[in-house]
């Protein structure tokens, strides 16, 4: 469902990806590692079009968004840009709920605007999503008064609200108190179980290896390996992918 | 939010009708455009005060002096009604050429350099320049014993230019009549040279000063009308001959105190005298006379005000959008704009907008000149504030918007905008305080607003202090309640978050 063929993006001067290529199906569950700054977040940006690329090609579905290389794309690439967030969710590390919004009002602006859905079914939506997610007592209530973990579920369900193909997670549990990370991997889990398309960038390993088909590794741009848990977990092939997981290792015994 | 938006564009429809009803110059001759509107409008300072143009201290709505009377004499030849209307003394010529009236008659002396811009009428009056000294001089016997010493007038007067020429003197230039006569009671000038008239009400009853000899430089008061009304001179000229002859004039000048022997140069004599209103009278007047002009002067601050501010709102916010998001050359300009507006002073900008804007056929009346003007400038720093509250809004909240299928102008409108005006509210509303107290300087524009009817007040009774007190009252009473409400709005935004 996913294509990337050939990825190349620059940070100013940076070569950072140098023909990334990898292919998601329907239904798959993708977990990225790798450490800090191998360009996990930039890939799954460059996904939904917040970062531009200067060369290849991502397909989401039957969409084609080729390589933008210029500040302001033109109204056919912003347009191709939005009918694949459209078709993508994204939850962000930092949730990102609109603070001048209610629960209620953050889930039903983006249905109400971007895809024209009257209010009350929107609202209704809305509300089946929380009652998902326990937090239909919050409806009301202003992001500052939700604690993080209940923030994130509600950045999810805002997401969810949109009906994606696809969801993007970028390290969801990392800004979380550890009390709270596993409120919201559960809530990945079950959408996962449904059949959701789910690409995550994490460095909660447990995770990764409980709910991915397949774990792709980063290092320095590159996809260094990619294979079943199991297989990156027990029996990584690369040398450099080795020392990663054994300082993740080291770093999870302490 | 909303109904402050339907507010603001409601006040915005206001301007456009404003704009749409400035009165488009009517074709025709000066006399015909007169008879046709059916008042006589003639330019002059109530500022500059007694006797020529000044508030009625009994009644302050009223306004009196020699002008006056000249003026509806000639009025009342002509079939109409008179009608003042008020502007800066500095800018009665060019106010007078753009078109604000049909004659400007306010003390304005027949010189070449003023030849050159209008034509004037034959002479209404020959005035001397008086010098005045404080009690107790000796020295200073006339204009000549004024070497190395410190003389005050008004600036663009004839009196300047007679001192300037003796050279060696220190000339202080004053807008006003009143303030170099206090300078000189209380030492800070050695001399005053104004014109007879002036020293007459002004000096001679006070006991600190007197006159050092006799007048000098005889002129001739005219009274100035645009270049092209010829026709218009012609029949102006018509009727000051009448009224000499008629012995009108003299009348009107007794009563005034202002008869004199060069007069006679001029005029026929026939005795009979009028009432004089002195400036012991106007210092006596209770109070209150004076609130009906203050309130309708503190009215109009108001209005420019709450105009200018939305106008600045809404063109601060477009800017603002354009500065940040728009695409090139909008966003280059609206930079452009906001640099210029802050980096020049508002008082030129509004000379440019009410002077010079008429000569590229744009004319604006001083109301529509007052609301774009302030408007305008402060759109420049509204348009900042709401930058700065944008770029305080975090990256991930556009990101976010966008990643729901949002398009940018959606995300701007819904997401960014309402967080960027909280965080810039405390700043629109200092410079809605800000814009209440700079209102007063579209006085230059003609218009009288709450500190320009204080200056007028006051320069006619002298009585600074009491009015001025009342005057910081009344701009303390409009402002205050605005800090008040800023401050219950913040607190409502800052709960809803
Ligand atoms: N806006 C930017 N400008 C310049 N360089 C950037 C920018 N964003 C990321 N980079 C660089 O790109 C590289 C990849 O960053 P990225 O955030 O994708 O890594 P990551 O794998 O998500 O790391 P982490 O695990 O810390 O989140 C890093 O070297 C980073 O410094
Ligand atoms: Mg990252």
């Amino acid at each position: 469902m996913i294509k990337v063929r050939n990825l190349h993006k620059y940070y100013g001067g940076h070569h950072l990806f140098k023909g990334i290529n990898l292919e998601i199906e329907k239904g798959e569950v993708v977990v990225f590692i790798g450490p800090s700054g191998s360009g996990k977040s930039t890939f799954l940006r460059c996904i939904n079009g917040l970062e531009y690329f200067q060369k290849g090609e991502i397909d989401v579905g039957d969409i084609e968004l080729h390589s933008i290389n210029r500040l302001m794309p033109d109204k056919k690439g912003i347009e191709t840009i939005r009918r694949i967030r459209l078709k993508v969710g994204m939850v962000f590390q930092q949730f990102n709920l609109f603070p001048h919004m209610t629960v209620l009002e953050n889930i039903i602006e983006a249905p109400q605007r971007a895809l024209g859905i009257g209010r009350d079914k929107a609202a209704e939506d809305a509300v089946t999503l929380l009652k998902r997610i326990n937090l239909e007592k919050k409806v009301n209530s202003y992001p500052e008064e939700l604690s993080g973990g209940e923030q994130q579920r509600v950045a999810i369900a805002r997401a969810l609200a949109m009906k994606p193909e696809a969801m993007l997670f970028d390290e969801p549990t990392s800004s979380l108190d550890p009390e709270m990370v596993g409120e919201v991997l559960s809530v990945i889990k079950e959408l996962v179980d449904e059949g959701m398309t789910t690409l995550i960038a994490t460095h909660e390993m447990d995770f990764a290896k409980e709910v991915a088909d397949r774990v792709v590794v980063f290092d320095k741009g590159d996809i260094i390996e990619t294979g079943t848990p199991e297989e990156i977990f027990t029996n990584p092939k690369t040398e450099r992918a080795k020392i990663f997981l054994s300082r993740i290792l080291k770093r999870s015994i302490m | 939010m909303k109904t402050i938006l339907r507010l603001l564009s409601l006040i915005l429809g206001l301007i456009i009708i404003f704009l749409w009803t400035v009165p488009s110059q009517t074709s025709g001759t000066a006399l015909e455009k007169i008879k046709k509107r059916g008042h006589l409008l003639w330019g002059s300072d109530a500022e500059g005060g007694a006797p020529y143009v000044f508030p009625d201290p009994k009644d302050p709505s009223r306004l009196i002096g020699f002008e006056v009377d000249i003026a509806e004499a000639i009025a009342r030849e002509l079939g109409v009604k008179a009608k003042q209307s008020q502007n800066a003394w500095d800018s009665l010529i060019p106010a007078l050429e753009r078109g604000d009236f049909d004659m400007a008659m306010n003390g304005i002396e027949i010189t070449p350099q003023r030849e050159a811009k209008v034509i004037f009428s034959i002479p209404y009056y020959i005035y001397t320049e008086q010098l005045v000294v404080r009690k107790e001089e000796t020295f200073i016997k006339d204009i000549y014993g004024l070497k190395g010493k410190k003389a005050g007038t008004l600036s663009g007067t004839v009196a300047q230019d007679i001192l300037m020429s003796i050279g060696g003197v220190d000339v202080k230039i004053y807008s006003g009549q009143v303030e170099p006569y206090e300078d000189l009671a209380l030492g800070r000038l050695d001399a005053v040279l104004l014109d007879l008239p002036i020293a007459a009400y002004y000096a001679k009853p006070n006991p600190k000063l007197k006159y050092a000899g006799s007048p000098v430089g005889e002129g001739f008061y005219g009274i100035a009308i645009k270049k092209d009304d010829k026709e218009f001179k012609q029949e102006t000229d018509r009727i000051l001959a009448k009224l000499l002859r008629t012995g009108e004039f003299k009348k009107i000048y007794e009563k005034w105190n202002m008869w004199n022997e060069t007069q006679a140069k001029l005029f026929e004599t026939i005795k009979d005298s009028g009432s004089y209103v002195g400036l012991d009278e106007s210092k006596k007047a209770p109070l209150y006379t004076f609130l009906p002009n203050l309130l309708k002067g503190a009215g109009i601050t108001i209005l420019i005000s709450v105009v200018s501010m939305a106008l600045a709102i809404i063109l601060g916010l477009v800017l603002a959008i354009l500065r940040l998001y728009g695409r090139p050359p909008l966003n280059a300009l609206a930079t452009a704009y906001i640099e210029i507006y802050r980096g020049t002073p508002l008082l030129i900008q509004l000379y440019i907008i009410y002077y010079g804007l008429p000569n590229i056929g744009i004319s604006l009346s001083p109301l529509t000149a007052a609301f774009i003007g302030l408007g305008m400038n402060y759109a420049a720093y509204e348009a900042e504030l709401y930058r700065a509250g944008i770029n305080a809004v975090p990256k991930g909240q556009m990101e976010a918007a966008l990643s729901l299928g949002m398009t940018q102008s959606l995300a701007v409108k819904r997401i960014i905008l309402p967080q960027a005006f909280r965080i810039a509210l405390p700043g629109v509303t200092n410079d809605f305080i800000a814009l209440f107290k700079d209102s007063s300087l579209v006085s230059v524009i003609a218009m009288v607003e709450l500190t320009k009817t204080y200056s007028i007040l006051a320069a006619t009774t002298l009585r600074f202090f009491e009015l001025g007190l009342i005057v910081a009252l009344l701009y303390f009473a409009m402002s205050y309640p605005l800090s008040l409400f800023a401050r219950r709005l913040e607190k409502k935004l800052s709960n809803k978050k």
